[in-house]
């Protein structure tokens, strides 16, 4: 096995050598396709890179027993070929790849190319399979069969003729395990015949998927072992999908990933954190305390600080959901809170995406790919930045402690809660009148298939990972960095012409400050000042850099660390006639404001890499900054009829 | 020949047969492609509470969890065992 190193960009096919074989692995959602491809390739598939095809197709070279080195894809998992599909689902790429091979291969009529589909099948479900394999003959596709989990169909108590299905169907049909060492000299050897046309293949196109099915399967007399095995289905399903313990061990569910997100990151996301702090401190010492060294520092470090601390989540994130995925609990969860998401236009599937993005937007957009319906899917990525995630709670914690320190306890709490709560009503008011005017449209019918259970595959489960945090430092990780030098630019950089009063901080010069008194009027209404604007400037990248913007407008060190300080000012903060600068009203405008605002360039990077269009990334900005800005404006005025400060 | 209900209809634990999709073309060619089509023979193992989705095993093989509003789309007969 040699693993290509290529990354440049190819036609599907497009030939790499004298002549290019190309092996694609297509079948339906679990069939085990992952798992056959992981043992084939042995864990060292890339990230193929092919023009026009949206989503990730892993790809590896291995070589035949013929010598000839082959090209395999892991196409993401399909259906069927012919019925009609919305346009960048993964049942839509993987037709897409499939297309251009057989153009490709029409083109150089066979001369330097070569490929050859080998659709995977669950011998357990068949039936289903079948109906792939029927298509795949009428769209004369090469193609041969590879049945998995055949442990799994002995488990059960079946035994399966696979001559006699090679022969109805006219392809080669081969019955592997994924446990079985022998499965990829077995499937590896069937390939190589079939490329070589050294079997038969005129596959039929006129067979009975399910009739078939019951002709080449055949149940043997149960055993202890096959008998405990159906009631432990039956016992599992019973109580998970049970309507008041299964809803409940869904949230427990929920709540523990939702934890590990949390808790086994924090501690990673600490270390990284120190690295980065470390490394600023090496910078300073040998650049000293210029403007490169700033820039050096808080500009390109900092991002890439934001990037790393980012990773641990993304990886605990990505093992969790192909852990649920994989071990078929996933369809289950959809299963039992369907009905209360179609409430907001979307579906069962929605659910973990929409439970993540608490802790964290970034992997919770990425976890939108269990969505099969692409405008549920966009719908979820949407109104996903407007949950209320962890970087919101430094600047809830400043704005209560400035503006609220005269109210109760108990007042303070509520308002917290109510902020979540809120949050979630307006999420599900943007996601309700979304389905009605951007994503409007009709959507898959909901029909979910229920896998088997099975116990999820570490070598997969890794790879998944593995590939998941690479797209990210990748695609996300770059923009992120470069949004992070242009903001402090911004905050850093005085403003042509600008000369600021004495013993001013040197903010008041900079770029943002100027911006800032420019937007005043505008957002006066709502209660905001310049002052406030720089920090609503600083904090567009980072929801948690408000804190600290603020804290270098008034002039007080680390107030990311220590607010108390700052919130005093804030407070004590008064207008030339002596009046306070800043009410309850202000701070209620504030919290308003930030609750809604997407202020994350991360979040805004991810949306882009997922949607592969800046379109929506700025539709994002747009309707939650004015959102944001209309509720803030709405807050502070209502505020004054109702007599506040 | 007994007579025709709606899949939502179903009692639970019933054998039954689909004998009709009424979906648009679109729709009812992709149910087929998932492999609830005319023909098949199905279960309802159990309903989501408050009028979410069916558990439906189907006879020829694989589960699938069914939305109300296309189940009540889809007529059934019970079929005789």
């Amino acid at each position: 096995m040699s693993p290509s190193t290529s990354h440049a960009p190819r036609a599907v096919g497009e030939p790499a050598g004298p002549k290019a074989t190309t092996v694609a692995l297509v079948g339906r959602p679990n069939c085990g396709k992952s798992s056959l491809f992981n043992q084939i390739t042995g864990g060292s598939a890339r990230v193929g890179n092919y023009p026009g095809i949206t989503v990730d197709v892993l790809e590896s070279s291995v070589d035949l027993p013929s010598g000839v080195t082959a090209s395999f894809a892991d196409l993401p998992g399909l259906y069927s070929v012919e019925s009609t599909v919305a346009r960048d689902t993964d049942e839509a790429v993987a037709r897409t790849f499939i297309d251009r091979l057989k153009e490709q291969a029409t083109r150089e009529q066979a001369k330097n190319a070569a490929f050859v589909v080998v659709q995977v099948v669950d011998p357990t479900r068949l039936a289903l399979g079948l109906r792939l394999t029927k298509e795949l003959a009428r769209a004369e596709v090469p193609f041969l069969v590879a049945l998995t989990h055949a442990d799994v169909l002995t488990a059960e108590g079946r035994e399966l003729d696979v001559i006699g299905l090679s022969q109805r169907l006219g392809v080669p049909v081969v019955l592997v395990s994924s446990h079985d060492a022998g499965a990829k000299a077995t499937v590896l050897g069937a390939i190589d015949d079939h490329l070589r046309a050294l079997t038969a293949s005129q596959p039929s196109k006129s067979f009975d998927p399910v009739r078939l099915a019951r002709e080449v399967v055949r149940d043997l007399p149960p055993t202890a072992e096959v008998t405990r095995r159906r009631a432990l289905t039956e016992r599992l399903d019973g109580l998970l999908l049970g309507p008041v313990i299964g809803p409940l061990l869904f949230v427990a569910v929920m709540a523990l990933v939702f934890a590990a997100v949390f808790l086994v990151a924090d501690p990673v996301t600490e270390v990284i954190d120190k690295l980065v702090a470390l490394a600023k401190s090496a910078i300073e010492r040998r650049l000293g305390d210029g403007l490169l060294s700033s820039f050096l520092s808080d500009g390109i470090l900092s991002g890439a600080g934001t990037v790393l601390a980012f990773m641990p989540q993304i990886v605990i994130l990505a093992v969790a959901l192909e852990l649920l995925e994989a071990s078929g609990y996933l369809a289950r969860g959809a299963f039992l809170v369907d009905r209360t998401l179609r409430l907001m236009g979307l579906s069962g599937r929605s659910f973990l995406p929409l439970l993540m993005g608490h802790a964290c937007a970034i992997p919770a957009i990425s976890a939108t790919r269990v969505v099969r319906d692409p405008r549920e899917r966009l719908t979820t990525i949407l109104v996903l930045p407007l949950m209320t995630c962890s970087a919101r709670l430094p600047t809830y914690g400043l704005v209560l402690a400035a503006f609220f320190a005269g109210s109760s306890a108990f007042f303070r709490a509520a308002l917290f809660v109510g902020l979540y709560f809120a949050s979630i009503l307006m999420a599900l008011v943007v996601s309700l009148v979304l389905r009605r005017t951007a994503t409007k449209g009709k959507g898959l019918p909901l029909v979910l298939e229920m896998p088997a259970y099975r116990v999820p595959q570490g070598g997969v489960v890794a790879r998944k990972a593995y590939h998941t945090a690479r797209r990210f430092l990748r695609d996300v990780g770059t923009t992120i960095v470069v949004c992070s030098a242009i903001l402090w630019g911004a905050l850093k950089v005085p403003m042509p012409g600008a000369h600021p009063p004495e013993g001013t901080a040197p903010i008041e010069a900079s770029i943002a400050a100027t911006v800032g008194r420019a937007i005043e009027p505008l957002t006066r209404p709502a209660g905001f000042d310049w002052r406030i604007d720089v920090g609503l400037i600083g904090s567009f990248g980072q929801r948690e850099l408000m804190v600290a913007t603020l804290g270098i407008v008034y002039g007080i060190e680390s107030a990311e660390d220590e607010p108390a300080p700052l919130a005093q000012k804030l407070s004590e903060a008064k207008r030339p006639d002596g009046s306070p600068l800043y009410g309850v009203r202000t701070g209620l405008a504030i919290l308003v404001f930030f609750m809604l605002a997407a202020q994350c360039m991360s979040t805004i990077a991810a949306i882009k890499r997922e949607t592969k269009s800046w379109k929506w990334a700025g539709f994002v900005v747009g309707y939650t900054y004015a959102l944001a800005y209309c509720a803030a404006v709405l807050v502070y005025q209502l505020g004054a009829l109702f007599g506040l400060p | 020949m007994s007579s025709t209900e709606t899949l939502d209809g179903a009692a639970l634990g019933l054998l039954v047969r689909i004998v009709a999709l009424h979906l648009d073309e679109e729709s009812a060619a992709w149910l087929a492609a998932v492999g609830i089509a005319p023909g098949e023979e199905c279960i309802v193992l159990r309903r989501a509470a408050l009028g979410g989705p069916l558990h439906v095993r189907l006879v020829s093989g694989g589960e699938f969890a069914v939305a109300r509003e296309i189940a009540r789309k889809l007529d059934v007969t019970r079929v005789s065992t």
